[in-house]
């Protein structure tokens, strides 16, 4: 018959804490980047009109620059940053060719509905050297996506728009339903956009792309409402 | 914008069938939804020049070539006498009038007209007003139709400061305010301009004299105003993204053709203004720019061929036709060549990025949050905007709301907020923690990266743990056998002013990170965190239930059997289970153990016999077990 003093009290466990999904995500992504030889950098939310919009060739008479999509603030003198863009601007602006820049983090749009957060995450790249075509954005873009969703993954490309980049193109990629999801916008970065930057554009161009973070983390995680991350219901942060 | 599919090939020679029509589209980068046979186009707002049939027609014409077919009125017009002034040519570059005059009005419409109404152009009004929106559908015009005799004095264009309520012609009265572009007869305004004119001067069924306007205004002029005042209006829709500035003529041919299709045309007069002639843009003709910037191979023929079925006129340069604003440079065309090739067309070409950089550095922040998660505690993001207007808050011009006019200068209330959310979801040990920049406002903006820890309730959940209390002490221990570091102070919050009836004791700290000397990181490294995506479960909404056991183990050969047993408990409604307390009793020679069962379901409240029925099957073989019980049970 066992004794008293030979019953070992069990193993005593303590839970581990658990970092915020869409922090994980954006972490992976920027770990992917630097691997192919992007560097992180960093530059404030709260941007002025010129880093966000002149600077990016977003002319004034631009939708995104009206007051229903962008938070003002300070009394009009700045804006909360509509996209990590300004934070390329900033970047090119203190170095020189050829170089590659990260930045992610919060950017901010005047929305607020089942599919839209006024606050979300974004990760962009910009790749700026000698001889850099639109051929090679598309293999750049084919390389992250392969990594991020596997080799077999089916990717299309179409035209899109955006002020900075000439051509522009949205990505998607074929989800398991059969249905083509948006996964990134990207383009050549458009000569005016490096000139503004002091870049001379007959001798380099480059090349840009931004994922959103929230978008990524929905897909790779299942998760189908995008408000789920911001609730801050342990049940579902300790999931991660 | 919606498409009648049948309208769009009826100017196509090639007739191609609709799933090879959205192929196409897709390719040159217009998105849409197809209904029956109604194309919904979800264009970019640089394409404004596609906001119509022929619009449409022509960025297709590569691919199934455009032969347009728009009838229009081949006869002279006289010159219209009219007493206009444009005080603003800034703003409208261009205007036209056309003034007609029919026999008789109109009430049955031709098949053409009835079937745009009946398909996609809603409620008819007048005759006048239905051709203006009929006429925006086919050439992307928008125009305006005054009735002629009600306009009562000189019509005078201007961009003036307004401070006056202004009925629509759908009859919403709206302030005008700030400056606006508008018409105004003396002193009366009677079109907002681009965007809706007035009540005073519509046409209505009765019209027989019609004023058509027909202008080319700035983007810049008109942005913004619909939805300032709430209006709905496709004009400026159309507008804001840029129209042809060369069309007016055109446009108003069709107008009167459309009319004289229906009526016996009286009279009809024409007039166009214009303050400042649009320039040609012309870009040198150079495909090897355009390969360099796509990284393809075409000929000068190919390239020649692509620009010219676009619209483009080649000769020693590239002229760009007026109604492709948005066409300005070498990388301009790149794109228009890719479109037409299609993006998927052309060949990847391999690309490596030199290592121009070092390693990304350790940072203060993954230091911590591996710190943090170690310890159990749970990362939160939080929005920044609060109701709280603090003497160095930022605050935000446009807000959503009230509640959301100001940034935030602390994370303090954000995280309170996520605790007393927690605690009404029945947690009872709460370890939270949140890493974000805080921006403030003395005489400069100050940014600054903070970190929030928050803790309240049990110490943890195992044996030694479960009835202690997350303190001062725990919080002040992690964090200086940690970083080593006093700059810091925790305090208690309290819980009178907040919505709760919890009793256990909060404790809050908030850190400067940048304040944390770099030498409490020296000796610490974090391994970059391998990301394991695991396939999420969506929270259940429904309330959980705990049921806690005290088993009574006196034959001791069978203590193992019942940990293992429990331990391996596992049922779709058992959300989670662990032993908080197990206890040596000397004196009778039996082991205690403390038991909690939580119990939630996906799909609706449990009952209590519904969890009974659950408890009774998951402790039958266990109490089945010599010399174990439960006291009371």
């Amino acid at each position: 018959m066992s004794n008293l003093d030979n019953i070992r009290p069990p193993i005593i466990t303590r839970e581990d804490g658990s970092l915020h999904p869409i922090n994980q995500t954006k972490e992976y992504l920027i770990n992917l980047l630097a691997e192919m030889g992007f560097k992180e950098v960093h530059g404030p939310e709260i941007e002025t009109e010129q880093f966000n919009f002149d600077m990016l060739n977003i002319k004034k008479s631009h939708p995104a620059r009206q007051m229903h999509d962008t938070f003002y603030a300070d009394s009009k003198k700045n804006v909360l940053r509509t996209h990590t863009s300004p934070v390329q601007i900033r970047s090119m602006l203190s170095d020189k060719p050829p170089m590659a820049f990260t930045s992610a983090g919060k950017v901010y749009r005047k929305d607020d509905d089942a599919t839209h957060l006024p606050m979300f995450h974004q990760i962009e790249g910009i790749y700026v050297s000698e001889d850099i075509t639109f051929a090679n954005l598309k293999d750049l873009i084919y390389q992250i996506l392969h990594k991020l969703f596997g080799g077999d993954v089916q990717i299309r490309f179409r035209p899109s728009y955006f002020p900075f980049t000439e051509p522009s193109a949205e990505v998607d990629i074929l989800s398991n339903n059969g249905k083509w999801l948006e996964i990134l916008g990207c383009g050549v970065i458009n000569p005016i956009v490096l000139e503004n930057c002091n870049i001379d554009s007959i001798k380099y161009s480059g090349l840009a792309f931004g994922l959103g973070v929230e978008r990524i983390a929905m897909l790779k995680y299942g998760v189908d409402d995008i408000r789920e991350f911001y609730k801050s219901n342990l049940d579902f942060l300790k999931q991660f | 914008m919606k498409v009648i599919y049948k309208d769009l090939i009826n100017l196509l020679s090639e007739k191609p069938s609709k799933e090879l029509l959205s192929a196409k589209l897709f390719q040159l980068g217009h998105e849409h939804e197809i209904n029956d046979g109604v194309f919904n186009m979800e264009l970019t707002p640089n394409r404004g020049d596609c906001l119509s049939l022929n619009g449409l027609a022509r960025d297709l014409n590569i691919f199934f070539n455009n032969s347009e077919a728009f009838e229009i009125y081949e006869d002279d017009f006289d010159t219209l006498n009219i007493n206009f002034k444009n005080s603003s040519p800034k703003d409208c570059p261009k205007i036209s009038f056309l003034e007609v005059e029919i026999e008789e009005n109109v009430t049955d419409y031709k098949p053409y007209l009835k079937n745009y109404f009946k398909n996609i152009g809603g409620n008819k009004t007048n005759f006048f007003t239905d051709i203006s929106n009929y006429i925006s559908y086919e050439l992307g015009q928008p125009t305006h139709c005054f009735d002629a005799e009600t306009l009562d004095g000189d019509l005078i264009f201007e961009n003036k400061e307004c401070n006056c309520s202004f009925k629509t012609l759908l009859g919403s009265k709206i302030r005008l305010e700030g400056k606006n572009c508008v018409f105004s007869i003396g002193k009366e305004i009677v079109s907002l301009a681009g965007v809706m004119g007035g009540a005073s001067t519509a046409c209505s069924p009765n019209t027989k004299k019609v004023l058509v306007e027909c202008a080319y205004f700035n983007p810049e002029s008109i942005i913004g105003k619909s939805i300032k005042y709430n209006l709905t209006s496709d004009a400026a829709h159309k507008f804001e993204r840029g129209v042809d500035v060369e069309c007016h003529e055109k446009v108003l041919r069709r107008f009167a053709k459309v009319v004289q299709d229906h009526t016996t045309i009286k009279s009809i007069k024409f007039k166009s203004f214009v303050s400042k002639e649009s320039k040609d843009l012309f870009i040198p003709l150079d495909h090897n720019k355009v390969n360099k910037v796509l990284g393809t191979n075409l000929d000068k023929a190919e390239y020649i061929n692509y620009l010219q079925n676009l619209g483009f006129e080649v000769s020693k340069n590239i002229k760009v036709p007026s109604y492709r604003s948005d066409i300005k440079t070498q990388n301009d065309l790149a794109e228009e060549i890719a479109r037409v090739i299609g993006y998927d067309n052309i060949e990847s070409s391999p690309i490596s990025l030199e290592k121009i950089y070092e390693d990304n550095e350790n940072n203060k922040v993954a230091i911590i949050e591996t710190i943090l998660i170690k310890n159990g505690f749970s990362e939160v993001i939080n929005f920044p905007f609060t109701s709280k207007n603090e003497k160095e808050s930022i605050k935000i011009d446009n807000p959503l709301d009230s509640n959301r006019e100001n940034l935030r200068t602390s994370l303090k209330d954000s995280l309170v907020e996520n605790l007393l959310f927690n605690e009404r979801r029945q947690k009872d040990s709460i370890k939270l923690f949140e890493i974000s920049d805080i921006y403030t406002k003395d005489i400069e903006i100050k940014q600054q990266k903070k970190l929030g820890i928050i803790i309240s309730g049990r110490l943890g959940r195992n044996f030694n743990e479960f009835s202690k209390k997350l303190d001062y002490d725990y919080l002040d221990h992690i964090l200086n056998s940690n970083l080593e570091t006093k700059a810091f102070e925790i305090h208690e919050i309290s819980r009178n002013t907040l919505d709760t009836k919890k009793k256990d004791k909060i404790f809050y700290v908030e850190i400067h990170i940048n304040n944390i000397p770099d030498i409490f990181f020296k000796n610490l490294k974090v391994n970059k965190n391998t990301i394991n995506f695991i396939n999420y479960k969506p929270v259940s909404e429904y309330p959980s239930s705990t049921r806690d056991f005290s088993f009574s183990i006196s034959n001791l050969n069978n203590f193992n059997e019942v940990i293992k047993s429990l331990d391996e408990v596992s049922d779709e409604i058992i959300k989670d289970s662990f032993l908080f307390d197990f206890y040596k009793n000397n004196k009778t020679g039996t082991v205690k153990l403390g038991y909690r069962f939580i119990f939630q379901s996906h799909i609706k409240t449990l009952s209590d016999e519904e969890i009974n029925l659950k408890v009774d099957e998951v402790l039958e073989e266990i109490l089945e077990l010599d010399g174990v019980s439960i006291p009371g049970m």
